[in-house]
């Protein structure tokens, strides 16, 4: 049974797809499962470099689309888990350098010896993101508690509809005490503009940086409490019912957006 | 009816304003909201400035500033003759001498005709002091489009190796028709010195671009970006003035380099040997 | 070209451009047409295309000693000249570029996973020639000689996302970012930083090699052969040179390259 197709999208730029695509990458390859992660972004890849796996390039995507070589020569197997893998983008050629069909049908042979399919989609609503989405059969939508990213992943959702895909949001890097102070949305403002299902909330956490500029997926961490999120977000996805983690003091436990929760 | 914008006129008697884009490749490292303060900055020095919103489909400038509310045209109908260029330029509400033209929302970057839109820069070029281009993330049409009418350009970066990757491939493509100035942006000097965050010289070891200038990282931007009310328009605080300081480099003031001098790169030493050949 | 110079301390017989037997000819005749005069004299050759097999090396010490002429040394060619000689002995092919170039005619999941056995075994897939530090002269950095036709020539600084690709030799004055890709059929010589992919032989010439003031490649690749080199740290300071050895990526600093290139 082929894997699920996932495309990791946003609209607005900088909100941590690329981020949120290695991540929940390694921490579904964490707990057994077979993934693919395929960069999408042509031109401006990304994806091997936050995972460290830049110097290891042979082949990449457009190449395998132009059939110059074999799926699996371009995989590149992350040697720090049993069971992922990544798809380089080209960098040096842009976005009509592949077509949706051409893509489709790349992830489609992906999802064959996989469990899932994550797909790095690029910023915009241009072709880069029309191809991305065309290989996917789900999504997720990132978006920060920003005016402007909310706006962005909005624009996004409408398109994602009209396509008919089921999409989950990640709100990411959540400042919980600005929320606190009112300067900042708050995951329920968001969710009620966006109306679209929640899978994770991600606080913001410097620690990310570091990792991502080592190339290092921050599940290596066990310790570390991002690490933790993502797990718990790859068990979601997953299908299993995790409890959203509370931040407040006090430790209330409201109803789900009762108070103030990261996970 | 109003009038299509009038190609390029005769503009010996008139004295062109500067044209700069703020261009990065990668989304989310601060061009908007650079693009923004800038222009506020400049603004408050008296000169006369436009900014321009590029970003097609996907407009956030007038949310920065926050005019949203009163943007009732955008490029879009001013390039298809919907509009008069003075009926789509919104005036700020803070900085007198500041207009935007905004993006139009929903619609697609490729119904931006490119020679269009250098005409439509060159007037504003006719009437303004500066006018800044508020650059899309990526690199395809919308890039383009941003680029076409500026004459200079100014890169933004953030302390992290995609953002440095993206930006060295835009800074490619710009080619050598700009010597593009480069401002880091979200960096926190803390973390840097724990070894935790690329530094400006990790950051400009790759890019080797001058500097124009380093904006430290701080909860108040968002807040300001939220509220529509450029962090700019203050008279004090760190991120103020590191803007203003940005401006009066920009304006050609021989302000000191806030953060250590590039290194001489390479290209540059070589210059001399080979007679001024440059990258 | 004449055969026969006189030096300060000593004579050099030139071989370059001249057919060894014919050279050993006219140095019999030139020779003999003053017997004593070079007696106690020492004499180094000089060969040019060609070099010597120990034949042709005894009779040239034959017919020296026999005019009282001690042959004391073989010199080398410079590095430049030893690129140029064995540029030389290529054989000629057609080459056509196209984006195939790019893309490598051999099979690179065996250079991947020959990498893959080597990491399981601990080593690097690099093997760095171990030798001692050259003495600083001027001639440690040579400048290299003009490029022979074919050869692109950049000047200026390579961003990331930019390629070049070339039938021929690649020569960049200026560095290559992360992110860049030189693939030429022939060598390739950056004069500057090389920080992005570089392959040289891209068609399957193995003796073709990556030259640079500061080589820190991404990827480095010669032929089929390739190399990730992930020890490196970012301080070095000399140039060096990278080709194929035992079917292995090996660098070398660029001073010793004519030494050691084999």
């Amino acid at each position: 049974m082929a894997g699920r197709r996932i495309v990791v999208t946003s609209g607005k730029g900088g909100v941590g797809k690329t981020t949120t695509t290695a991540n929940l990458g390694a921490a579904l390859a964490k707990r057994g499962l077979r993934v693919v992660l395929v960069d999408a972004d042509i031109g401006l890849r990304n994806l091997d470099l936050v995972l460290g796996l830049e110097k290891r390039i042979v082949f990449d995507l457009v190449e395998v689309a132009e059939g110059r070589c074999q799926l699996r020569q371009a995989l590149i197997k992350d040697k720090r888990f049993e069971s992922l893998a990544i798809l380089p983008a080209a960098q040096t050629r842009d976005k009509d350098a592949i077509t949706e069909s051409q893509f489709e049908s790349i992830v489609a042979q992906a999802a064959e010896a996989a469990d899932y399919v994550l797909i790095d989609c690029p910023a915009g609503i241009e072709a880069g993101f029309r191809n991305a989405v065309a290989g996917a059969t789900e999504a997720i939508v990132v978006t920060t508690p920003e005016v402007s990213a909310i706006r962005d992943a909005d624009r996004v959702v409408g398109k994602l509809n009209d396509r008919r895909l089921p999409m989950r949001l990640i709100v990411n890097r959540l400042r919980p005490e600005m929320v606190r102070t009112g300067d900042m949305l708050s995951v329920e403002d968001v969710c009620e503009i966006l109306a679209i299902e929640l899978l994770g909330i991600v606080p913001d956490d410097s620690e990310i940086i570091d990792t991502t500029n080592r190339g290092e997926p921050i599940v290596l961490d066990a310790a570390a409490r991002l690490g933790v999120i993502y797990d718990k977000i790859a068990r979601r996805l997953e299908g299993e019912m995790v409890p959203f983690t509370s931040f407040d003091a006090q430790g209330f436990f409201g109803k789900l957006f009762g108070s103030l929760k990261a996970g | 009816m109003h009038q299509p914008i009038p190609h390029e006129e005769a503009a010996s008697a008139v004295k062109l304003g500067r044209a700069i884009v703020v261009t990065s490749g990668k989304g989310g490292v601060g061009k908007t909201t650079t693009t923004a303060n800038l222009g506020t900055a400049l603004a408050q020095r008296g000169a006369s400035v436009a900014l321009v919103d590029a970003d097609v489909g996907l407009r956030n400038l007038d949310i920065v500033l926050g005019l949203e509310s009163r943007v009732k045209f955008h490029v879009l109908d001013v390039l298809e003759g919907k509009a008069s260029l003075d009926d789509a330029l919104v005036r700020d509400k803070h900085s007198e001498t500041l207009v935007l033209l905004a993006a139009a929302q929903s619609r697609e970057k490729d119904e931006v005709d490119t020679e269009q839109m250098r005409a439509l820069i060159q007037s504003l070029r006719e009437r303004y002091d500066y006018v800044l281009i508020d650059c899309p993330a990526g690199i395809e049409l919308g890039f383009r489009n941003a680029v076409v009418g500026a004459d200079e350009a100014i890169v933004v970066c953030t302390p992290e190796v995609s953002a440095v990757r993206d930006v060295d491939r835009v800074v490619g493509l710009l080619g050598n028709r700009f010597k593009p100035q480069l401002i880091i942006n979200r960096l926190r000097p803390q973390l840097v010195k724990k070894g935790k965050m690329l530094s400006v010289e990790d950051v400009n070891a790759i890019l080797r671009l001058p500097l124009l200038g380093v904006i430290a990282d701080e909860p108040e931007i968002i807040i300001t970006t939220n509220k529509g009310e450029p962090l700019a328009l203050r008279r004090e605080g760190e991120t103020a003035s590191a803007y203003h300081a940005i401006a009066a480099r920009v304006a050609g003031e021989d302000v000191p380099a806030p953060a250590p001098e590039v290194k001489e790169s390479f290209m540059e030493k070589l210059g001399t040997i080979f007679g001024g050949r440059r990258a | 070209m004449s055969l026969l110079r006189g030096r300060g301390h000593g004579l050099e017989v030139h071989l370059a451009g001249w057919d060894f037997d014919a050279a050993i000819a006219e140095l019999t005749a030139r020779l003999s047409e003053r017997p004593e005069f070079y007696r106690g004299t020492r004499a180094t050759v000089r060969y040019g295309e060609t070099p010597l097999d120990a034949e042709q090396l005894e009779a040239l010490r034959g017919v020296l000693a026999a005019a009282g002429i001690e042959l004391t040394g073989v010199e080398l060619p410079s590095a430049g000249e030893e690129l140029a000689r064995r540029r030389a002995l290529r054989p000629k092919r057609e080459l056509k570029l196209s984006d195939a170039a790019r893309s490598l005619v051999a099979d690179f999941a065996g250079a991947r996973s020959d990498i893959a056995e080597r990491r399981k075994r601990g080593e690097s897939s690099v093997r760095r020639v171990n030798v001692a530090a050259a003495a600083t002269s001027a001639a440690a950095l040579q400048v290299a000689p003009p490029p022979p036709p074919g050869t692109l020539y950049h000047v200026g600084t390579l961003r990331g996302g930019q390629a070049l690709h070339h039938a021929g030799n690649i020569v960049v004055v200026g560095d290559a970012n992360p992110g860049t890709e030189l693939v030429a059929t022939g060598d390739i010589v950056v004069f500057g930083r090389l920080l992005g992919v570089a392959h040289a032989g891209a068609q399957g010439d193995s003796d073709a090699k990556v030259y640079a003031l500061h080589l820190q490649a991404t990827q480095l690749r010669i032929a089929t052969c390739i190399a990730l080199d992930e020890e490196r740290s970012y301080e070095t300071s000399e140039p060096e040179v990278a080709f194929v050895r035992d079917g292995r990526i090996t660098i070398a600093p660029f001073s010793k390259a004519a030494e050691v290139a084999g």
